[in-house]
C-alpha cells in the first residue's frame, strides 16, 4: 500500500507531502501499536482469555473432577430456576445499591465538611482512606469482634448505655445480619468517595465563592448552589467505582457471616464461590459469574461510553 | 455419584487390634523399610497444630532417612479444603502423596483416574499387622485398596470441663433422659448446658450423633449413598429429639447459635465454662492440650452420647484420615515407606504429643492421655463404626442440609421438620 502510493505521488524530487505524511501516520500508527504490544498481550491472557474460558465452561456441566458434559444452555436455565440463585441476586442489588447509597452519601457529606478546612483536616482524610486499603479479610476480623454477640463491642457499647434490651447476635440474627455486613462494608468504602467528591470540590474556582459571598450568599446557600452541584462529577465517579466494587463483593462476606445465616447474606459473588470451590460445579458456577460480568457491563458501558465521548 | 465406601468394623477386629498393638509394642515393632532416597512431594492440606504434627512426622522421618527431603504442596482453600485440592490436581500439580479425609472424595479421585491402589505395597509391607481388615475396608473401593490410614478421632463424644460439671452437681450422662435432666441444674448455675455453633458446618454434628442412636450406622450409610430418603421416619425421629433437646432449655437463642463456630463453643465449654458439653472431633483434644493449656482427662474428658435405648447405643461415629497414592507419584519407594513409617510406635508417639490417635496395633494405648485413650477404646468397643455423614455427602446436599438445620435450630416445629426433611429430600433427587 505504501509502495502504490509512493508510485502515484511521488514527483521529480521524490515523495510528494501527501505520501510524506501518509507514510509518517503509518508508521506513527505502527509505533503506537508496537509500544502497545505488551499491553494487548498482557490484557489477553489475563482478561479476555479468562473472561471466554469461563463462558466456554458456563456452557459444560463439571461435577468435581469429573470430565465436562456439553449442556447448551443448560446451566442457565437452571440458574433461571434456581431459588437459592435468584436470592442472590436479589440480595446483591439491595446490598450494592446500599452500600453504594451510604458510601457515596456519607463521603460526600464528609468531603463537603472537609472542603471548609482543607489543611487541618488533611490527617482525618487519610485515615478514612486508609480503611479503603485495608485488605477486606482484616476488615472482618476487626468487624467480627466488633459483632460478636458475647463481647462484641457494639453488644458492649449497648450494654454501657443501659440498652441491653438492643443487644443481640447481630451477624447471627436474619434480620440483621445483612444490614450488618453492608455497615462494615460502607466502613471500608467511604473513603474512595470521600477523595474523589474532594477533589471535584477543590477543583470549583475560587472566583464562584467569592462572587456568590459579594452578592451576599449565605454558606448554606453556596453548598446548595455551588458546591453540590460542581461536585458532581466526582459523585459520579465514585457511585461508579463504588457499584462495581458492590456487585463483586466477597471477602467480607466470606469473613462476617459464610453466606448466612440461613443464605440472608448470600450474593452472587458468594453463589459463584460456593458452587464453584465448595460444591466445585464449575459449569454452574461460571454460568452464574457470567451473569453477574452481564451486570457488571450493563453498569459500567454507560459511564465508559460517556467518559470516551468526554475525550473525543 | 455412588459412595461405596462406608466403614464398618467388627468390635472382635477392633479389640484384636489393640490386644496385638499391647503385645507388639513393647517389642519395639517396625514395619519393614528399604533405604530410599529423593524427593518426596505431598499434598499437604492441613492447618495449625496438625500441620505442626505432619511437620514433626516429616522431620522424624527424615532423620530415620536422611536420603529423603520433603516437598510440601500447600493448597490455597477456605470452607471445604477439597475445594483448594481440586484447583491444585486439575492445575497441574504433581505430588506422590495426598493427605485425604472423606471417603466421598477418594472415590472422586478414582474415578477421575488420579489415584493409584495400594494393595501391592500393602501385602509387601505386612500393613495388615498393623492395621487392622476395618480400616483396611474403610480406605477400599469395590475390594481394592486406595489408603492407608494414619490417624482416626471419635466423633460421637460430648466434651465437657469437669469442673463446670461438678459445679452443677452432676456427673457426666450416660442415658438421653440423664442429659437432658441435667439442663436445670446446669442452667441454675449459670451455665449453657449445650453449646451447638451453627454458623458453618458443626451443628451438623448433633444431627449425625442423634441419628447414629436413632437409626444405626447401617441407616447412616444408606442415608449417605441416598439409598433411603431424607423423609424417613428416623431422620424425622432425630429432629424431634433435637427439638426436645431444644424445648428443655438446652441453648442459647438461635441466632447465637447461628453467629457461632466451634472455636466459640471450644472456648466457652473448655475454657471459660460457660457451656456444658459440645460435640466436635478429636483435634479439640489438641486445642485444649497446646492453647488452653489443660489436663486431658483431669481439667476436661469426654462422654459419648448419650444412650436413647433404641438399640444402636453401641456404634460409634468416626473421622478419619488417609495417604491416598497419587498417579503422578515419582517416588513410590519414598511414599511407601512414609506410609509405613506412620504406621510406626515411634509415628504414633509424635501424634499422641499432639492429642491425637494411630489406628496402628503397634501402639501401646498407654502412650495416650486419658481422653485419646478413652476415645481409642470408645471406638474400640463399638459394636459398628460409621463415617461421619458430612463428609459423605455430595458438596451442594451437604450444604442444603446444614441449612436446613440452621432453619430447624431457628424453629423446631413440627411443620420446620416436615419442611425440611422434604427440601433435603428434594436437594438430595439431584444430588447424586
Amino acid at each position: 500500500m505504501v509502495e502504490a502510493t509512493t508510485s502515484t505521488l511521488d514527483g521529480p524530487h521524490g515523495p510528494s507531502l501527501g505520501a510524506r505524511v501518509a507514510a509518517r501516520q503509518l508508521s506513527q500508527r505502527r509505533a503506537a501499536y508496537i509500544l502497545l504490544a505488551p499491553l494487548l498481550i498482557f490484557f489477553g491472557v489475563s482478561v479476555l482469555y479468562p473472561v471466554f474460558e469461563t463462558i466456554r465452561l458456563s456452557f459444560f456441566e463439571i461435577k468435581g473432577l469429573a470430565p465436562p458434559k456439553p449442556v447448551g444452555l443448560g446451566n442457565y436455565v437452571k440458574l433461571w430456576n434456581d431459588e437459592n440463585f435468584l436470592r442472590a441476586l436479589r440480595v446483591t442489588f439491595y446490598w450494592s445499591f446500599s452500600a453504594t447509597f451510604f458510601s457515596v452519601a456519607i463521603g460526600w457529606a464528609l468531603a463537603m465538611a472537609c472542603a471548609l478546612k482543607p489543611k487541618e483536616t488533611m490527617i482525618f482524610r487519610v485515615l478514612i482512606f486508609a480503611a479503603y486499603g485495608v485488605s477486606e479479610a482484616v476488615v472482618g476480623f476487626i468487624w467480627l469482634g466488633i459483632y460478636r454477640p458475647d463481647y462484641g463491642l457494639l453488644n458492649g457499647i449497648l450494654g454501657g448505655l443501659g440498652l441491653e434490651h438492643l443487644q443481640q447476635a447481630w451477624l447471627g440474627n436474619p434480620a440483621t445480619a445483612l444490614t450488618a455486613v453492608i455497615v462494615a462494608y460502607v466502613w471500608t468504602q467511604v473513603g474512595l468517595p470521600l477523595m474523589t467528591c474532594f477533589a471535584s470540590i477543590q477543583s470549583i474556582p475560587r472566583s464562584y465563592f467569592e462572587a456568590a459571598y459579594i452578592d451576599g450568599a449565605k454558606p448554606i446557600s453556596m453548598m446548595r448552589h455551588i458546591v453540590m452541584p460542581l461536585s458532581l462529577p466526582g459523585v459520579r465517579v465514585a457511585i461508579f467505582i463504588n457499584l462495581l466494587q458492590s456487585l463483586k463483593a466477597f471477602d467480607l462476606i466470606y469473613m462476617l457471616t459464610g453466606g448466612g445465616p440461613v443464605r440472608t447474606t448470600e450474593t452472587v459473588g458468594f453463589f459463584m464461590f460456593r458452587e464453584s470451590m465448595l460444591n466445585f460445579k464449575l459449569g454452574y458456577g461460571a454460568a452464574s459469574t457470567v451473569v453477574l460480568l452481564v451486570a457488571v457491563l450493563i453498569v459500567s458501558t454507560p459511564l465508559i461510553a460517556q467518559r470516551t465521548r468526554a475525550v473525543k | 455419584m455412588t459412595l461405596k465406601t462406608t466403614f464398618s468394623a467388627s468390635r472382635r477386629t477392633m479389640l484384636g487390634a489393640l490386644v496385638a498393638g499391647t503385645i507388639l509394642s513393647p517389642l519395639g515393632f517396625h514395619a519393614a523399610q528399604a533405604e530410599v532416597s529423593g524427593e518426596l512431594v505431598m499434598l499437604n492440606w492441613l492447618a495449625g497444630a496438625q500441620a505442626d504434627m505432619m511437620a514433626a512426622l516429616q522431620a522424624d522421618f527424615v532423620t530415620k532417612n536422611p536420603d529423603v527431603t520433603f516437598r510440601n504442596i500447600v493448597p490455597t482453600s477456605s470452607g471445604d479444603t477439597r475445594g483448594g485440592i481440586r484447583t491444585v490436581l486439575l492445575g497441574g500439580e504433581q505430588a506422590d502423596l495426598l493427605i485425604n479425609t472423606w471417603p466421598a472424595f477418594r472415590q472422586e479421585l478414582l474415578d477421575a483416574g488420579m489415584i493409584l491402589p495400594v494393595d501391592e505395597a500393602w501385602e509387601a509391607n505386612n500393613w495388615s499387622e498393623l492395621l487392622s481388615d476395618g480400616w483396611k475396608d474403610l480406605s477400599s473401593i469395590d475390594g481394592v485398596n486406595y489408603g492407608v490410614t494414619y490417624t482416626f478421632g471419635d466423633r460421637s463424644a460430648l466434651w465437657y470441663r469437669t469442673d463446670t460439671i461438678e459445679k452443677a452437681g452432676l456427673t457426666a450422662p450416660g442415658t438421653w433422659e440423664e442429659f437432658l435432666a441435667g439442663f436445670e441444674k446446669l442452667n441454675a448455675a449459670g451455665v449453657t448446658p449445650v453449646s451447638i455453633p451453627a454458623k458453618i458446618w458443626a451443628h451438623g454434628e448433633w444431627f449425625e450423633s442423634t441419628l447414629l442412636r436413632v437409626a444405626g450406622a447401617d441407616f447412616m450409610a444408606k442415608l449417605a449413598r441416598h439409598e433411603v430418603p431424607w423423609t424417613s421416619p428416623e431422620v424425622v425421629k432425630t429432629f424431634e429429639l433435637l427439638g426436645e433437646m431444644l424445648n428443655a432449655g438446652c441453648c442459647l437463642d438461635p441466632n447465637t447459635m447461628l453467629a457461632s463456630v466451634w472455636t466459640d463453643s471450644a472456648d466457652t465449654t473448655l475454657l471459660t465454662g460457660d457451656t456444658g458439653y459440645m460435640l466436635i472431633g478429636m483435634w479439640l483434644n489438641t486445642r485444649a492440650k497446646q492453647e488452653y493449656k489443660l489436663t486431658p482427662g483431669t481439667d476436661f474428658n469426654i462422654v459419648q452420647f448419650p444412650a436413647l435405648g433404641m438399640g444402636f447405643d453401641n456404634q460409634s461415629m468416626v473421622d478419619a484420615k488417609e495417604f491416598n497414592v497419587l498417579s503422578t507419584v515419582k517416588n513410590i519407594d519414598a511414599a511407601n515407606a512414609f506410609m509405613g513409617y506412620m504406621l510406626t510406635a515411634d509415628a504414633a508417639g509424635i501424634m499422641a504429643e499432639y492429642g491425637l490417635a494411630s489406628p496402628s496395633s503397634a501402639v501401646d494405648p498407654a502412650i495416650y492421655d486419658p481422653v485419646i485413650q478413652q476415645a481409642v477404646n470408645e471406638v474400640a468397643k463399638a459394636e459398628k463404626v460409621q463415617f461421619v455423614l458430612g463428609d459423605l455427602l455430595p458438596g451442594d446436599l451437604v450444604h442444603e442440609y446444614r441449612i436446613q438445620i440452621q432453619k430447624f435450630l431457628q424453629d423446631p416445629s413440627a411443620e420446620t421438620i416436615a419442611a425440611a426433611v422434604q427440601k433435603i429430600e428434594d436437594v438430595a433427587n439431584t444430588s447424586y
